[in-house]
């Protein structure tokens, strides 16, 4: 291609664009600054630049979303052929299924914990880093670290810490005479096993959490804070009364990608605590139902369901939590 | 304001750098560590006695497990790689044109591309499994690479079409003036100035596909392609790697990432933000 200035055209060129329509070239397509171009000049450019990405999303997320819907109204089960329709058979099965409830329960478990301390742990990291300071953008590296490993890895990385033998927990528990300290920390007792497990995504999804509400509040002028210094407002009132309410757009997304995270778990129960039930989530059943025994068309229901689920409480968080801000 | 020097802000800054570089350290302290010194009571919260042997073992030993190490490493890295080239190319051209061409079906299209990150990643997992199995894509680096390319699509559109509409529209009305075709200007003049953009969107790209997990433990059951975290996690179930050289395998996991996100956290995080909020 030649450069775009150093070439002598006086004039632009109509330009040649398919379907033997010609489109002048003298009128700059901006979206924002021209008119629309009249109906029947059909401009090529733009569909063929949308062209490739609009042919993946059709074929590997609309297609198969579409698969998803479909087929989870049909015994598709490579155990038990033909593939037939069923009705809502698959979903009548997974309900009557016990493992399923329990990684139901687990999940709804990882939920509910997980995203209530990540958001909590995330607004007040936030309001640390709030204002500047030496070595803040130091201090930002460091805490999107977790969120730039893989959950598998950090999982291995946790299973150091809690390990019985070699782990940090452990050693401190032995090391101040709390215990014996060889106590097995995962796997022994569900309820132990759940929270450690979410502490482990927790350590991951915060950091993107904090960020989106650190955003947040770097919109709030310091104003507002130094007119609520001289109506008498306390550090206290000064949070509950300007940086929460105006930070609730960053909140509500926060939540929105935790509850993601947290719905869909699977790295970090499947490394840490293997196939046991007492940590399986949804998107872990999905899976052995799936790929272990073969049974698609439960499987298709199950994460239907799960994404039915996601797109809900989503939109809830959303209604319930998002304010937009004018300031 | 008095309450940005208070003492407990500093107790409160270091408990969050604790808490973020804690389990790296202890893997990288175990990982320097023979495995009976790690499992030494009292617990060594420092490596007394380094060594490299477990670095050594899996950088160069001729063992299954150094060898499987090896070759999923350099498959992680070449899907990455891929994916990040491929996904950066389209979504570019695709949000330029959506950032700056009116064309019929704009909004529709746009929106459904973006509409398909709420799709939870598991709806779709069944589905592209028998898609790739039909066409002989199971065990493939194309395989992997289309369906990490599929989902990683709409959030590089959404951050690039934001970057894009933040630039100002009078340089590339300047250069058609000068006569320059509309690929020209896109090429020559928009392109240059969207760089940190593109940067940002393909380091992010970069970190998403290097997290996979499910994807590949469905899509590559061998190790052909089995990425580095696939084979990890097959390997954690084994009781006979021993947990230092484990510690060893996990770092060398982390170590790309953990240096861009390091290195190149300010494009992360503008890159982020721009594709979270709006």
């Amino acid at each position: 291609m030649s450069a775009p200035r150093g070439s002598a055209r006086p004039t632009p060129r109509a330009h040649d664009v398919g379907r033997g329509v010609v489109v002048e070239g003298d009128r700059f397509d901006g979206a924002t600054s021209t008119p629309r171009p009249p109906r029947r000049r059909l401009d090529a450019l733009p569909y063929v630049l949308v062209a490739p990405v609009a042919i993946f999303i059709v074929g590997l997320a609309l297609v198969p979303a579409a698969f998803t819907i479909i087929e989870s109204f049909f015994k598709v089960d490579a155990l038990d052929p033909p593939t037939r329709f069923t009705g809502i058979g698959n979903f009548v099965e997974i309900f009557q299924n016990h493992t399923v409830m329990n990684s139901v329960a687990n999940t709804a478990f990882y939920v509910v914990v997980g995203v209530g301390v990540s958001t909590v742990l995330a607004i007040a990291m936030a309001v640390l880093l709030q204002h500047p300071f030496r070595g803040r953008g130091l201090v930002i590296a460091i805490l999107i670290l977790p969120w730039a490993l893989p959950g598998v890895v950090e999982g291995i990385l946790w299973s150091g810490i809690f390990d019985p033998n070699s782990g940090l927990i452990n050693g401190l528990v032995a090391t101040f005479h709390l215990g014996a300290g060889n106590a097995v920390l995962l796997g022994q007792n569900q309820l132990l096993t759940l929270a450690l497990i979410e502490v482990v995504q927790v350590w991951q999804i915060t950091p993107l959490s904090t960020l989106l509400i650190f955003a947040a509040l770097q919109l709030i002028p310091d104003e507002i804070y130094e007119a609520a210094v001289v109506d008498g407002a306390n550090q206290w009132r000064s949070f509950t009364s300007i940086t929460l309410p105006l930070a609730r757009p960053g909140i509500a997304v926060a939540m929105v990608q935790a509850l993601i995270a947290t719905l869909n778990i699977f790295d970090q129960p499947y490394v840490l605590n293997g196939a046991a039930s007492t940590g399986a989530s949804v998107t872990m059943e999905t899976y052995f139902i799936s790929f272990q025994n073969l049974n698609f068309g439960q499987g298709y229901a199950l994460s239907l369901l799960v994404a039915l689920v996601t797109v809900t409480l989503s939109l809830v968080v959303v209604r319930f939590v998002y304010r937009k801000v004018e300031l | 304001m008095s309450a940005r020097r208070h003492p407990l802000r500093s107790v409160a800054l270091g408990l969050v750098i604790l808490w973020s570089i804690v389990p790296i350290y202890w893997a990288a302290k175990s990982a320097l560590q023979t495995e009976s010194a790690a499992r030494s009571r009292p617990v060594e919260y420092f490596p007394l006695h380094p060594t490299l042997d477990n670095f050594r073992i899996l950088l160069s030993g001729q063992g299954d497990v150094a060898v499987g190490i090896r070759h999923s490493l350099l498959n992680i890295v070449i899907e990455c790689t891929a994916a990040t080239a491929v996904t950066v190319t389209l979504a570019a051209l695709a949000a330029y044109a959506f950032a700056r061409f009116t064309f019929r079906g704009r909004n529709v299209l746009f929106y459904t591309v973006l509409a398909t990150m709420a799709f939870p990643p598991n709806t779709t997992l069944i589905p592209l499994y028998r898609i790739m199995s039909d066409f002989g894509l199971v065990n493939t680096y194309t395989g992997i690479v289309l369906v990490y390319v599929s989902g990683f699509l709409p959030l590089a559109v959404w951050v690039l079409h934001n970057y894009f509409a933040s630039i100002p529209t009078s340089i590339e009305e300047a250069g058609r003036i000068d006569g320059a075709s509309r690929m020209q200007v896109f090429w020559h003049l928009v392109l240059p100035l969207a760089v940190p953009g593109i940067i940002s969107t393909a380091l992010i790209t970069f970190l998403f596909g290097w997290a996979q997990f499910l994807f590949p433990l469905v899509l590559s059951t061998d190790l052909s392609t089995q990425p580095l975290t696939v084979l990890i996690a097959a390997l954690q179930g084994r009781h006979v790697v021993p947990s230092t050289l484990m510690s060893a395998a996990g770092l060398l996991a982390i170590a790309v990432p953990a240096v861009i996100a390091l290195a190149f956290n300010r494009y992360i995080v503008s890159g982020l933000l721009a594709g979270s909020t709006k």
